[in-house]
């Protein structure tokens, strides 16, 4: 059945080799001269195909986020609007939503004090589905290095893994490998929020580990970043998302809680990659007014 | 003629699935594999050796491309091995197409989901070895499941096209049974 040549045999034996080779030489820490000669590379062929890409989905694009905000309560409204909306180019819309987002990113990055740099995500998916990264269309050409924290007009989206001179794949904060310091707002209590789940905790997007287990956590209470030595790799200040569900597990060495993240991590599309931190931590400045008054006008 | 047309329609199904398929919205994280469905043409229609060549380039392709989430080599690798077993398999037992030379569209898509799911595991278990976080048991089954079906069902609109394609331009010497494939061919 596994009948073949020894030539045969032996060109395996080489690939496969080589294969391993080249594995080991990219999985050991720092950067390797072959292996980055590889990405360039790549990078110089992705980069034209992909915005070219980029340009011929964009209607199809415009069409599906027009077929997502549909819901029966808007159906009045968006009868209302269709005579406007018609004259109104596909494309057009796009940009103004592409508009609204950056003016979100400016605004949050203007409350923290951030110098940002904007991109745009190009990539969800990666080669076999297992990390949670998106590809973005600026690199080193624009000043982003790895290690830089990468929000949104809402929140926090990641950090930049691995940059190209003219992409960069970011790890989103919801990837299992991922490990943001927080705090929680209004207090000085800290924490580590982990992408994904952690074992004996809730299922959930975002998990929470409070060090200090005396510490009263309620649900609604937000998170925002504490911070890292030189802002790299999170600068401080930057909403993360808001408990939702406090979980009391026995033996647990910490307070376990799971949090809604702050960005649809569903639609990214403007983002902005952090380059330089603002001077001072911005505390909870950045986190918008809490909704309080219009609950209070209801009941 | 036909190595260059099969070096040609590898390359475009690799930029495709980097650019167009790893764009696409789905909301189950892994998508249709159309690399793993070009090199399942290929390996069924060549050398094993040649099918290990193959697999290898164009897994490596895929390493080198952005996202560059993994370490390289770990794609190569696997669409190596893969490629190379499923080409000695058919070449050995004549498991797919022995039955008048020319296997039909169920076939093909079975190969595929087959091929792509060992493909999966060998990813998978890869990324045990190498002390991957991001690769959990629950994880690993549903992409391995997901991708093996997806890949699958493209297979008839990207396999079966390019196995003709080949099977045409080599000039009918794969209508015959397994073992007399002219050896060392592309």
């Amino acid at each position: 059945m596994f009948r073949d040549s020894p030539r045969s045999r032996l060109f395996l034996a080489v690939l496969v080799t080589l294969a391993v080779a080249l594995l080991v030489l990219d999985s050991r820490p720092g950067s390797d001269p072959v292996t980055s000669a590889a990405r360039v590379g790549g990078e110089f062929v992705f980069v034209p195909v992909a915005a070219g890409v980029g340009w011929a989905a964009s209607p199809v694009t415009a069409l599906r986020e027009g077929m997502r905000s549909e819901s029966a309560e808007r159906v009045a409204e968006l009868e209302k609007a269709n005579a406007d909306l018609k004259a109104q180019l596909q494309a057009a819309r796009i940009d103004e939503e592409r508009a609204e987002q950056l003016d979100e990113l400016l605004g949050l990055a203007g409350l923290g004090g951030y110098e940002i740099v904007t991109a745009q995500a190009v990539t969800r998916v990666t080669a076999r589905g297992y990390a949670d990264t998106v590809t973005i269309d600026v690199g080193t050409d624009a000043g982003v290095r790895p290690d830089m924290t990468v929000v949104n007009g809402s929140g926090l989206v990641g950090r930049v893994t691995e940059a190209g001179r003219r992409t960069a794949t970011v790890t989103l904060a919801t990837d299992v490998d991922s490990a943001v310091g927080a705090r929680l707002e209004g207090s000085r209590k800290i924490g580590v929020v982990n992408g994904g789940s952690v074992p004996g905790g809730p299922e959930a997007a975002l998990t929470l580990r409070l060090f200090d287990l005396e510490t009263p956590v309620e649900a609604g209470t937000r998170v925002v970043t504490l911070g890292s030595h030189e802002g790299a790799p999170f600068v401080p200040g930057v909403p993360i998302g808001t408990v939702d569900q406090v979980q009391v597990a026995p033996g647990e060495l910490s307070r376990v809680a799971r949090v809604t993240p702050a960005v649809d991590f569903a639609s990214l599309d403007v983002v902005g990659v952090v380059v330089q931190g603002p001077e001072r931590d911005p505390r909870d400045s950045v986190l918008p007014p809490r909704p309080e008054e219009e609950e209070g006008d209801r009941s | 003629m036909r190595a260059t047309a099969t070096l040609f329609l590898v390359a475009v199904a690799i930029i495709v699935q980097t650019t167009v398929v790893n764009r696409l919205p789905l909301e189950w994280g892994a998508g249709p594999d159309l690399v793993i469905a070009m090199v399942v043409a290929v390996a069924l229609t060549t050398t094993p050796a040649a099918a290990a060549g193959c697999g290898f380039a164009a897994g490596l392709a895929v390493d080198v491309l952005p996202p560059a989430e993994h370490a390289l080599g770990r794609y190569a690798l696997v669409l190596c091995l893969a490629a190379y077993t499923l080409a000695l398999l058919h070449r050995n037992t004549g498991a797919v197409g022995a039955l008048g030379g020319r296997p039909s569209v169920w076939a093909v898509a079975g190969t595929t989901a087959v091929t792509a799911a060992g493909v999966g595991v060998g990813y998978a278990a890869i990324g045990l070895l190498m002390g991957d976080p991001r690769v959990s048991l629950i994880s690993a089954v549903v992409n391995i499941l997901v991708g093996a079906v997806l890949t699958g069902l493209i297979s008839p609109l990207a396999t079966f096209p390019l196995l003709r394609m080949r099977e045409a331009l080599s000039g009918g010497e794969h209508t015959t049974i397994q073992g007399l494939v002219s050896p060392g061919r592309w």
